[in-house]
């Protein structure tokens, strides 16, 4: 009773928060480029506003899949809500979590068989390498405190002091990862401009709110879990404010740089993942 | 390291004899998943891709045929089953032989489509595919050699010796050759440009849960 | 869009009727992950299938047979 009660405040208030700091995010961006921007509460407005829109299923697409995919990646990011904020468990989940949310870009591209999504299809299995950077922290976090249990790990941090002093670049590995989830990031090839929305293109109406809905969610679970990571066992308040800091900083990087070609993108994060990996490798044993 | 620290608590085993299979919450969701996406593809249609013409004020619709299509999403299904295997297996030997079984099938999914660039994409993430087993089943038989025994459970309460290490690095090499992931999907890429969505989808699910399984199991192994 | 309606709304009913008894009732944990992870993304998908606008009769097909290349 208590659990279900507690799964369900978890997703409505990440729904919530994620849309805000998305919609901060975006604002940022905006005032860094020396534009007004929408107001903060666009996103999440967005998000409802497309729930009453005309929702067409094109005729060429691939059905079930069309409208499962974007069920699946609501499913996908519950299950990150509760294994994150809601029972703290395993860590490898998350990360096969994250692994669906690049197979969800693949097929909400291809399953439309509009030439975009195909594009961005082939760019998100270019962009799996990204995995890299993840497996790496994750691997790192486990050399370090033997356990890949999210409350064995904030246990640790109480203990020990937060992981961000003592392995600080796996916390740069993992902030990559943040920075490349989020929107107008140099390294999005999945929904860049130049294929219009990417993999998001063709999913109207209020398949497109579902899928804005998930992504806020997770936005504030990756958030969250980058902050419990590296930070430890912190109160709400510096959890808001760790998480209004990150939205803002990714702004300003959001803001500054141009989108990498697909490649490039690739090669910048495998070759951030292994400085990283390699330097902390060296920090631990020497 | 045991099972739990790196899943979650041990929900349960199925012993087939020596062959265990084991489900912790890790496991078993990834195991789910595969079979739901398995399930998709079963009853699923296929897309039309549909591209500007060149000269003519038209749109091309590239389909796929019927038979291609039987073809395929047979190819398809067992290849999710196959994978949805790797998720619960217990021991290096089930292991490796359906990482093997996804490779093959990973290019009989895409043998059928009539592409030049397709079909030439497939042949050279082949080629490595087919080197890539050698490291794969030598390290999982230099570590049976080194230890006596597949058996993860065993193996994670092992002490660890540099040739069980040495075996896990193989098997690593084998493991990343296999499924293509970096960096050799710049050769599977192009292999992701066909219609048929529902079926190529498994040959990159399929890939990517196969690695988050093989970082369990040498963590498991390894440590 | 009738039938769809129809179904959509029995989906709603459904998933609500299980969330709310997973809610009211001290039911077993696993039960409880299922139920969150599988109805509360139904009950929203269900509820955009019911909210959607609907398209004019003499437009529907134009909508769908949509070409993504632009004419």
């Amino acid at each position: 009773m208590y659990l279900m009660a507690d799964i369900l405040i978890n997703v409505i208030i990440a729904f919530l928060a994620g849309s805000l700091l998305l919609g901060l995010h975006r604002k940022i961006m905006a005032r860094v480029q020396l534009r007004p921007g929408p107001p903060v509460i666009q996103y999440l407005l967005h998000s409802l506003k497309f729930f009453f829109k005309e929702s067409s299923f094109p005729k060429t697409a691939s059905m079930p899949f069309y409208v499962s995919i974007i069920f699946i990646l609501a499913v996908v990011w519950i299950v990150g809500v509760i294994v994150g904020p809601v029972t703290e468990n395993s860590l490898l989940i998350i990360f096969a979590v994250y692994a669906i949310y690049k197979i969800v870009e693949h097929n909400a591209g291809s399953s439309s068989g509009s030439p975009y999504g195909k594009m961005s299809c082939v760019r998100a299995v270019l962009s799996a390498a990204t995995e890299l950077p993840l497996f790496a922290a994750i691997a790192l976090i486990y050399f370090k405190t033997g356990t890949l249990n999210i409350s064995g790990i904030l246990m640790y941090q109480s203990i020990h002091g937060p992981l961000i002093s003592s392995i600080p670049l796996a916390a740069v590995m993992l902030f990559t990862l943040l920075l490349t989830k989020s929107p107008y990031s140099p390294f999005a090839i999945t929904k860049g401009k130049d294929l219009v929305t990417g993999f998001e293109t063709e999913h109207f109406g209020f398949l497109r709110g579902f899928l804005m809905m998930s992504e806020s969610i997770a936005w504030y679970v990756m958030l969250w879990l980058f902050l419990v990571l590296f930070f430890g066992p912190i109160s709400i308040i510096w959890l808001v404010i760790g998480m209004v800091l990150i939205s803002v900083i990714t702004g300003f990087i959001n803001a500054t740089t141009p989108m990498l070609n697909p490649n490039h993108s690739v090669m910048t994060q495998i070759t951030i993942c292994f400085v990283c990996f390699v330097g902390t490798i060296v920090m631990i044993f020497i | 390291m045991s099972f739990e620290v790196l899943g979650g608590n041990l929900l349960g085993t199925i012993p087939f004899g020596d062959i265990v299979l084991y489900l912790t919450p890790f496991n078993l969701f990834m195991f789910v998943v595969l079979l739901i996406f398995t399930f998709l593809i079963a009853v699923s249609k296929t897309e039309t891709q549909v591209e500007a013409s060149l000269v003519k004020l038209e749109n091309t619709n590239k389909n796929v045929g019927k038979k291609e299509f039987h073809q395929r999403r047979f190819l398809a299904v067992i290849c999710g089953i196959a994978s949805a295997g790797a998720m619960i297996t217990g021991d290096l030997f089930d292991f490796t032989l359906f990482m093997a079984l996804v490779g093959i099938l990973n290019i009989g999914i895409v043998s059928a489509v009539r592409q030049v660039s397709v079909l030439n994409s497939a042949f050279h993430y082949g080629l490595i595919a087919m080197m890539c087993s050698l490291p794969l089943f030598g390290g999982a038989a230099i570590i049976l050699a080194a230890t006596g025994t597949l058996s993860l459970d065993i193996l994670s309460t092992m002490h660890t010796t540099p040739m069980i290490i040495f075996g896990a690095l193989l098997m690593l090499i084998g493991v990343i050759g296999e499924s293509g992931v970096a960096p050799f999907f710049a050769t599977k890429a192009e292999m992701f440009r066909t219609p048929g969505s529902p079926f190529i989808i498994i040959i990159h699910l399929s890939s990517l849960f196969i690695i988050i399984r093989a970082v369990e199991i040498f963590l498991l192994v390894l440590m | 869009m009738e039938r769809q309606t129809k179904i959509c709304l029995l989906l709603l009913v459904i998933s609500t009727i299980f969330i709310l008894y997973a809610l009211v009732f001290t039911i077993p944990i696993w039960l409880v992950y299922v139920i969150s992870i599988f109805f509360i993304p139904l009950w929203i998908l269900s509820l955009g299938l019911i909210t959607m606008a609907k398209p004019r009769e003499e437009d529907k097909e134009a909508r769908v047979e949509e070409p993504f290349t632009g004419y």
